[in-house]
Order: structure tokens, then sequence, then C-alpha cells
């Protein structure tokens, strides 16, 4: 077919950037995973297929401890930020707009714009202080402190479709009766489930992916995935890090595969 | 007075100012109005005239600045929307997407807490009422515009409202659909009996369809009245203009009698014209009057009111408008209707004009 159209396929050098750019994106992490199964103690040479590397990863108690750490803090985490940013999002585009919205909006946004490191030396002091103060050192800043990092992440989606949904659904609603909570119920809240499942899964993964918020608010024996991890490659790394990294992608590859299917039935 | 006559709405004195200070928007001014029970009333006007904004200050999504409103006797400013006994249906239909049609028709009864039965029995008898029955675990989506119009009006008459406000709701159909929603909105009027305000800028539709009809622009009323009235009988330019076509001639008053006046045609001879609603013209003012293409004959020069040449005609099919040329040089207009042995008249022909008695109407200044 000749098409006379732009397509971008046609440029020169096209072909080789796309090839390039997917080996940089795909070509370590395949790596990774091969050498999750050498049966050797090596990240460079093969010894043949094994299963070695997940045994010893599964047989860890504490890969399997900082591994359900992990699950929970970013359920919990996500589970708040959704529930709170699902509240933001309809208090910034349910109502006429009031002075300050803008402000609001980049308050909200706070944690996409402030280097987390600057987050996590502030919390850092901010909750040594409260640990001072009140005893406690639980799991209880960990929850709180993911939870805010996720409102963002959260917030956008919902957001999102909040602003792309008809606003006379929500009339046409209370015009047949339903009071503001019925509205909320019976009109928006099922209209808004895919925003929310996006928020919620985004959240999840980005507290799950955490490290430097974890590594500074985090009291001893309080380590998650990521920081147990790093924590072990400073001393020597065997095919168990990959393993327990492949196991890892497989679960994000599932909530991500999850999700897909969930909004694609939706429509 | 009989049940026909009593009020179903009362506006009085009802503004709405968008905004504030110099950029306020008057979108109501001051508008009177009486809608009476059972009947099919309209808005008339073009985009921007206040129709709408005065359907949502009936429905309660706006708030009027100034002036009081009240249904079926009991005011109503201040109330939200879901404690007025109206329903809306949408100009976009506003169908929820994600419930079936029966699911749709049944919401304003499942949020007035109605018992699951009832809520069952009167959808079925909705999707009767609109022929859908059919189409009844269909999702909006699934539906043609038209079918969707449907299961809007469906919905909204669902749960019995005491008035159904009809948003433009058959803009978005095509010409075919929207006569044949015509008729079947009037005939669930009818059936249903409940009174129905229909917005629309469709001259045609609100003259065919309403009982009585509101003709506004610029946030105001300018006439109410049957479609009759309104037709034959306007009150100023812009009601005269926007209904159909029309003939605007500048006439000198020359007698006066109770309910009328005489007036001079070009050419000399004088005819009996009536008087719009608040106006007494002395002799020998000008004035201006209209009279409807439909309402003058063409005759040989000399045997008419006044004489024409023409300048132009168009075809029409049923009928051919014939444009002229009057004696002191004013455009005039005559809608004659065809018949096959009728030649079509040539450029620069006389005709003499013979109005209808009675046709001639003295307008607002």
């Amino acid at each position: 077919m000749v098409g006379r159209d732009f397509d971008v396929r046609r440029l020169p050098g096209f072909g080789l950037i796309a090839v390039l750019t997917v080996i940089m994106l795909y070509l370590p992490i395949v790596i990774l995973v091969v050498f999750s199964f050498n049966a050797e103690q090596s990240q460079t040479q093969w010894g043949g297929f094994s299963l070695r590397w997940y045994e010893a990863a599964l047989n860890n108690r504490q890969v399997v401890d900082v591994s359900l750490r992990s699950l929970w803090l970013a359920l919990a985490a996500a589970a708040i930020a959704t529930v709170l940013a699902t509240m933001a999002a309809l208090a910034t585009t349910r109502v006429s707009r009031f002075p300050g919205q803008t402000m609001i909006y980049a308050l909200i946004n706070q944690p996409l714009m402030v280097p987390e490191i600057v987050t996590g030396i502030a919390l850092l002091i901010f909750v040594a202080f409260l640990k001072v103060q009140t005893g406690y050192s639980g799991m209880g800043y960990l929850v709180v402190a993911h939870a805010a990092f996720c409102i963002p992440f959260a917030y956008l989606p919902i957001r999102a479709r909040l602003e792309t949904m008809d606003l006379t659904l929500e009339r046409a609603a209370a015009d047949l009766y339903a009071t503001p909570l019925q509205t909320f119920r019976y009109v928006t809240l099922p209209l808004l489930v895919p925003g929310i499942l996006a928020g919620f899964m985004l959240g999840f993964v980005v507290s799950l992916d955490t490290v430097v918020i974890t590594e500074f608010v985090k009291s001893a024996g309080q380590d998650t995935l990521p920081t147990y991890m790093l924590g072990q490659l400073r001393r020597v790394v065997t095919p168990e890090m990959n393993a327990i990294a492949t196991l890892f992608l497989a679960l994000s590859l599932v909530i991500v595969t999850l999700f897909f299917m969930i909004s694609r039935k939706r429509g | 007075m009989t049940e026909q006559t009593r009020h179903e709405i009362e506006i009085t004195g009802v503004g709405k100012v968008f905004g504030q200070g110099e950029t306020a928007f008057h979108a109501l001014r001051n508008i009177n109005l009486t809608i009476r029970t059972g009947e099919f009333f309209t808005l008339l006007g073009p985009s921007g005239c206040g129709k709408t904004t005065l359907l949502r200050v009936i429905a309660g999504f706006e708030q009027p600045t100034t002036g009081s409103l009240s249904i079926n006797g009991q005011s109503v400013v201040g109330l939200a929307p879901n404690v007025r006994t109206v329903n809306t249906v949408f100009q976009n239909y506003a169908l929820f997407p994600h419930m079936s049609v029966a699911e749709n028709i049944g919401f304003g009864l499942k949020m007035l807490g109605r018992p699951r039965a009832e809520v069952a029995a009167t959808t079925d008898e909705m999707l009767r009422l609109v022929r859908m029955e059919s189409m009844a675990h269909r999702k909006p989506a699934e539906l043609s515009g038209g079918q969707q119009q449907r299961v809007a009006l469906a919905r909204a008459l669902a749960p019995r409202p005491r008035v159904l406000l009809l948003d433009e709701p058959l803009s978005a159909l095509d010409l075919k659909l929207r006569k044949d929603m015509q008729s079947e909105l009037k005939r669930l009027q009818i059936e249903t009996g409940i009174t129905f305000v229909f917005v629309t800028h469709d001259q045609e539709e609100a003259l065919t369809m309403s009982d009585r009809l509101a003709v506004m622009n610029a946030g105001q009323i300018l006439q109410l009245g049957s479609p009759h009235e309104i037709y034959n009988a306007p009150s100023e330019r812009f009601v005269a203009d926007f209904i159909g076509e029309t003939n605007f001639l500048n006439l000198k008053v020359t007698a006066r009698d109770g309910s009328g006046a005489t007036v001079g045609l070009p050419g000399g001879a004088t005819a009996q014209a009536r008087l719009a609603e608040g106006i007494s013209p002395a002799p020998g003012d000008t004035v201006p009057a209209v009279i409807r293409p439909e309402q003058v004959q063409l005759c040989p020069p000399g045997e008419g009111d006044m004489d024409g040449t023409v300048t132009g005609a168009v075809f029409f099919g049923t009928d051919t408008h014939v444009h002229l040329t009057l004696s002191d040089g004013q455009p005039f207009t005559v809608r004659r209707q065809n018949s096959a042995d009728q030649p079509e008249p040539a450029n620069g022909t006389p005709f003499g004009l013979r109005l209808t008695p009675g046709a001639l109407q003295i307008l607002r200044g």
C-alpha cells in the first residue's frame, strides 16, 4: 500500500531507535529473570536450569516476612490513599470554582513535585520526634507515610474520570428524587469505579516500590521487600535476589493484567 | 373553574442574574407566567433567550435571583430538585449508562422508596407506554437515538410527576423521527394528563404541539397565547418575525374605532386593521403592521387593495412564494397555492393584491 500520509515509521532511524529503546527497557530484566533459574551462584556464567534459588528464597523466613509486610503495607496505604483521593477529587471537581483551588491542587500533588529524598529526611526528623514523644514506634508511621505519598497517584486517575463524566447524569439523578448521598451511591460511584481501581492499583504499586520513604521512616525490624533487597545487595549478590525480583515482577504483571481485564469489562 | 384552568405553576417576577458587576448577565428579567394544570405549554425562542434557564429554575437546578415560584400552590424557592414533583427530559437524555433500560426507568420510584413490586409494575407499564418492552434489558449505548429518547421519556414519567419538563428533547433527532416523536409526545401528554413544559427553538414544533406558548427573547416573555393567537395576532415585530414568514409594512392610521384602526395602504386604498394588545395609535401616526403571505390573494391589477410588480418567484411544491414590489417601493411576499395549470408569474408582471379581511395587524412600536 502506498500511503502519502505522514507516517512516523518511515522516518530515518525509526527502526534503530525503537529497537535500542526496547533493548534498554527489557534486556536487563530478561537477564535478571534468566539468571534466577541458574543452577550456579553466578550472574554471568550459565550453569544449567534450576529452581534452587526460588526454593532458597521461599524457605528464607526473612524474605517471606518482608514480602508479607510489603504487601499488607501497600494494601493498607493504597486503600487509605484511594479513599482520601476520591474525597479530594470530588471536592475539587464537584464544586463551583473557589479561590485557592489551584493551590489545593498543587498541595495534593506535593509528593509528585517535592524530591523524595527531601520528603524522606523531613519525615525522618518528624517521625523521630513523634517516636520519642509518644513512645510508639509501630508500623503506623509507615502506613501513614506511604498513604500520604500514594494520594496523588490515586488522585490523578480518579479526578480525570470525574472530569470526563457527564454532569447531567448527576443532575438527572437529583431530578429523579435521589438525595445527594443516593446520587453518589447509585450514579457517581459506579461510574467512578474504573478511576478508583486505577488509582488503587497505582497507589499499591507505588507503595510496594518505595525505598527512600521507607528507609527513613522504618524502625528496626520493619524492613519491606525493597529495603531488605537493598540491604542484601550490600553483601553478596546471589541469584536468590534474582528469584525474589522475578516473583515481585510476576506479582506486578498479575496486578496490571487484572486491572486491564476489569477496566475492559466495564467498557 | 374547570380542572383545565387550575394553576400548576405560578412564576412571579422571576429574574436570574449570572455573575456580578459589569460582567453580570441577565438571563431572565421579571418573568410572570402561569402554567395551567394538564396543558402542553411551550417556551419558544432563539438560543440564549433564557428559555432553558427558566426550565432549570422550575426544575430546581438554578435558584432565581429575584421573584417567586410555586408548583401546585406550594412555594418551591430554595427547594432542591430531588424534593420537587417535577421531572426533566434532558436534551442529551442523560440516561445512566451503567443501568439497563428497565433500571433507568425504575430509578425515580426506587429513590422514592417504593416497594419493589410497584417499581417493577410501573416500569413494565412505562415500557409499554413508550413501546420499548423488548428492550428492557439493553444498556442505553445499545439503543438508537429515538429509542434513547423514549427511555428518557419513560424514566421521567414513571414517578408520575405533576409536571414534565422537556428541554429541546427532539433537537438531536433527524426530521422523520422528530415528526414521529412529536405526535408520540402529544399522545403521551393526553394519555397521562401530566402538565408538559416544553422548550424549543423550532417554531413549527411549538405551533403544532402546544396548547399555549410563550415567545421569549433576551430573558423576557414577549407574548403569551395559543398558537392561533401568536401566529395570527403577534404583538411585536420579533414575535411576528420568529413565527413563520411575514410581511412588514409601515402604514399611516387614518381613523380609529374601538377595537381597531383604519390604515392607508400603499396606492391610496384603506383597510381595517386589528391592534396589538395595549397600544392606542392616534390618526396620523405611522405604525408598523404585519400581514401573513398566505392571507393575500393575487388578482388582476387594479382590482385589489394594493398593486405590485413581480420581482421573483420561488417554487415550494404545494405553493409558490411570489415576491413583489408595492407601488410605494416596499417589498411584499404572497404565498400562492399551486395548481398544475397555473403558470409561474414572470418578473415584471403587475398584479393586484387583495387582503383577507382581518388579516392586517398593527404591532407594538
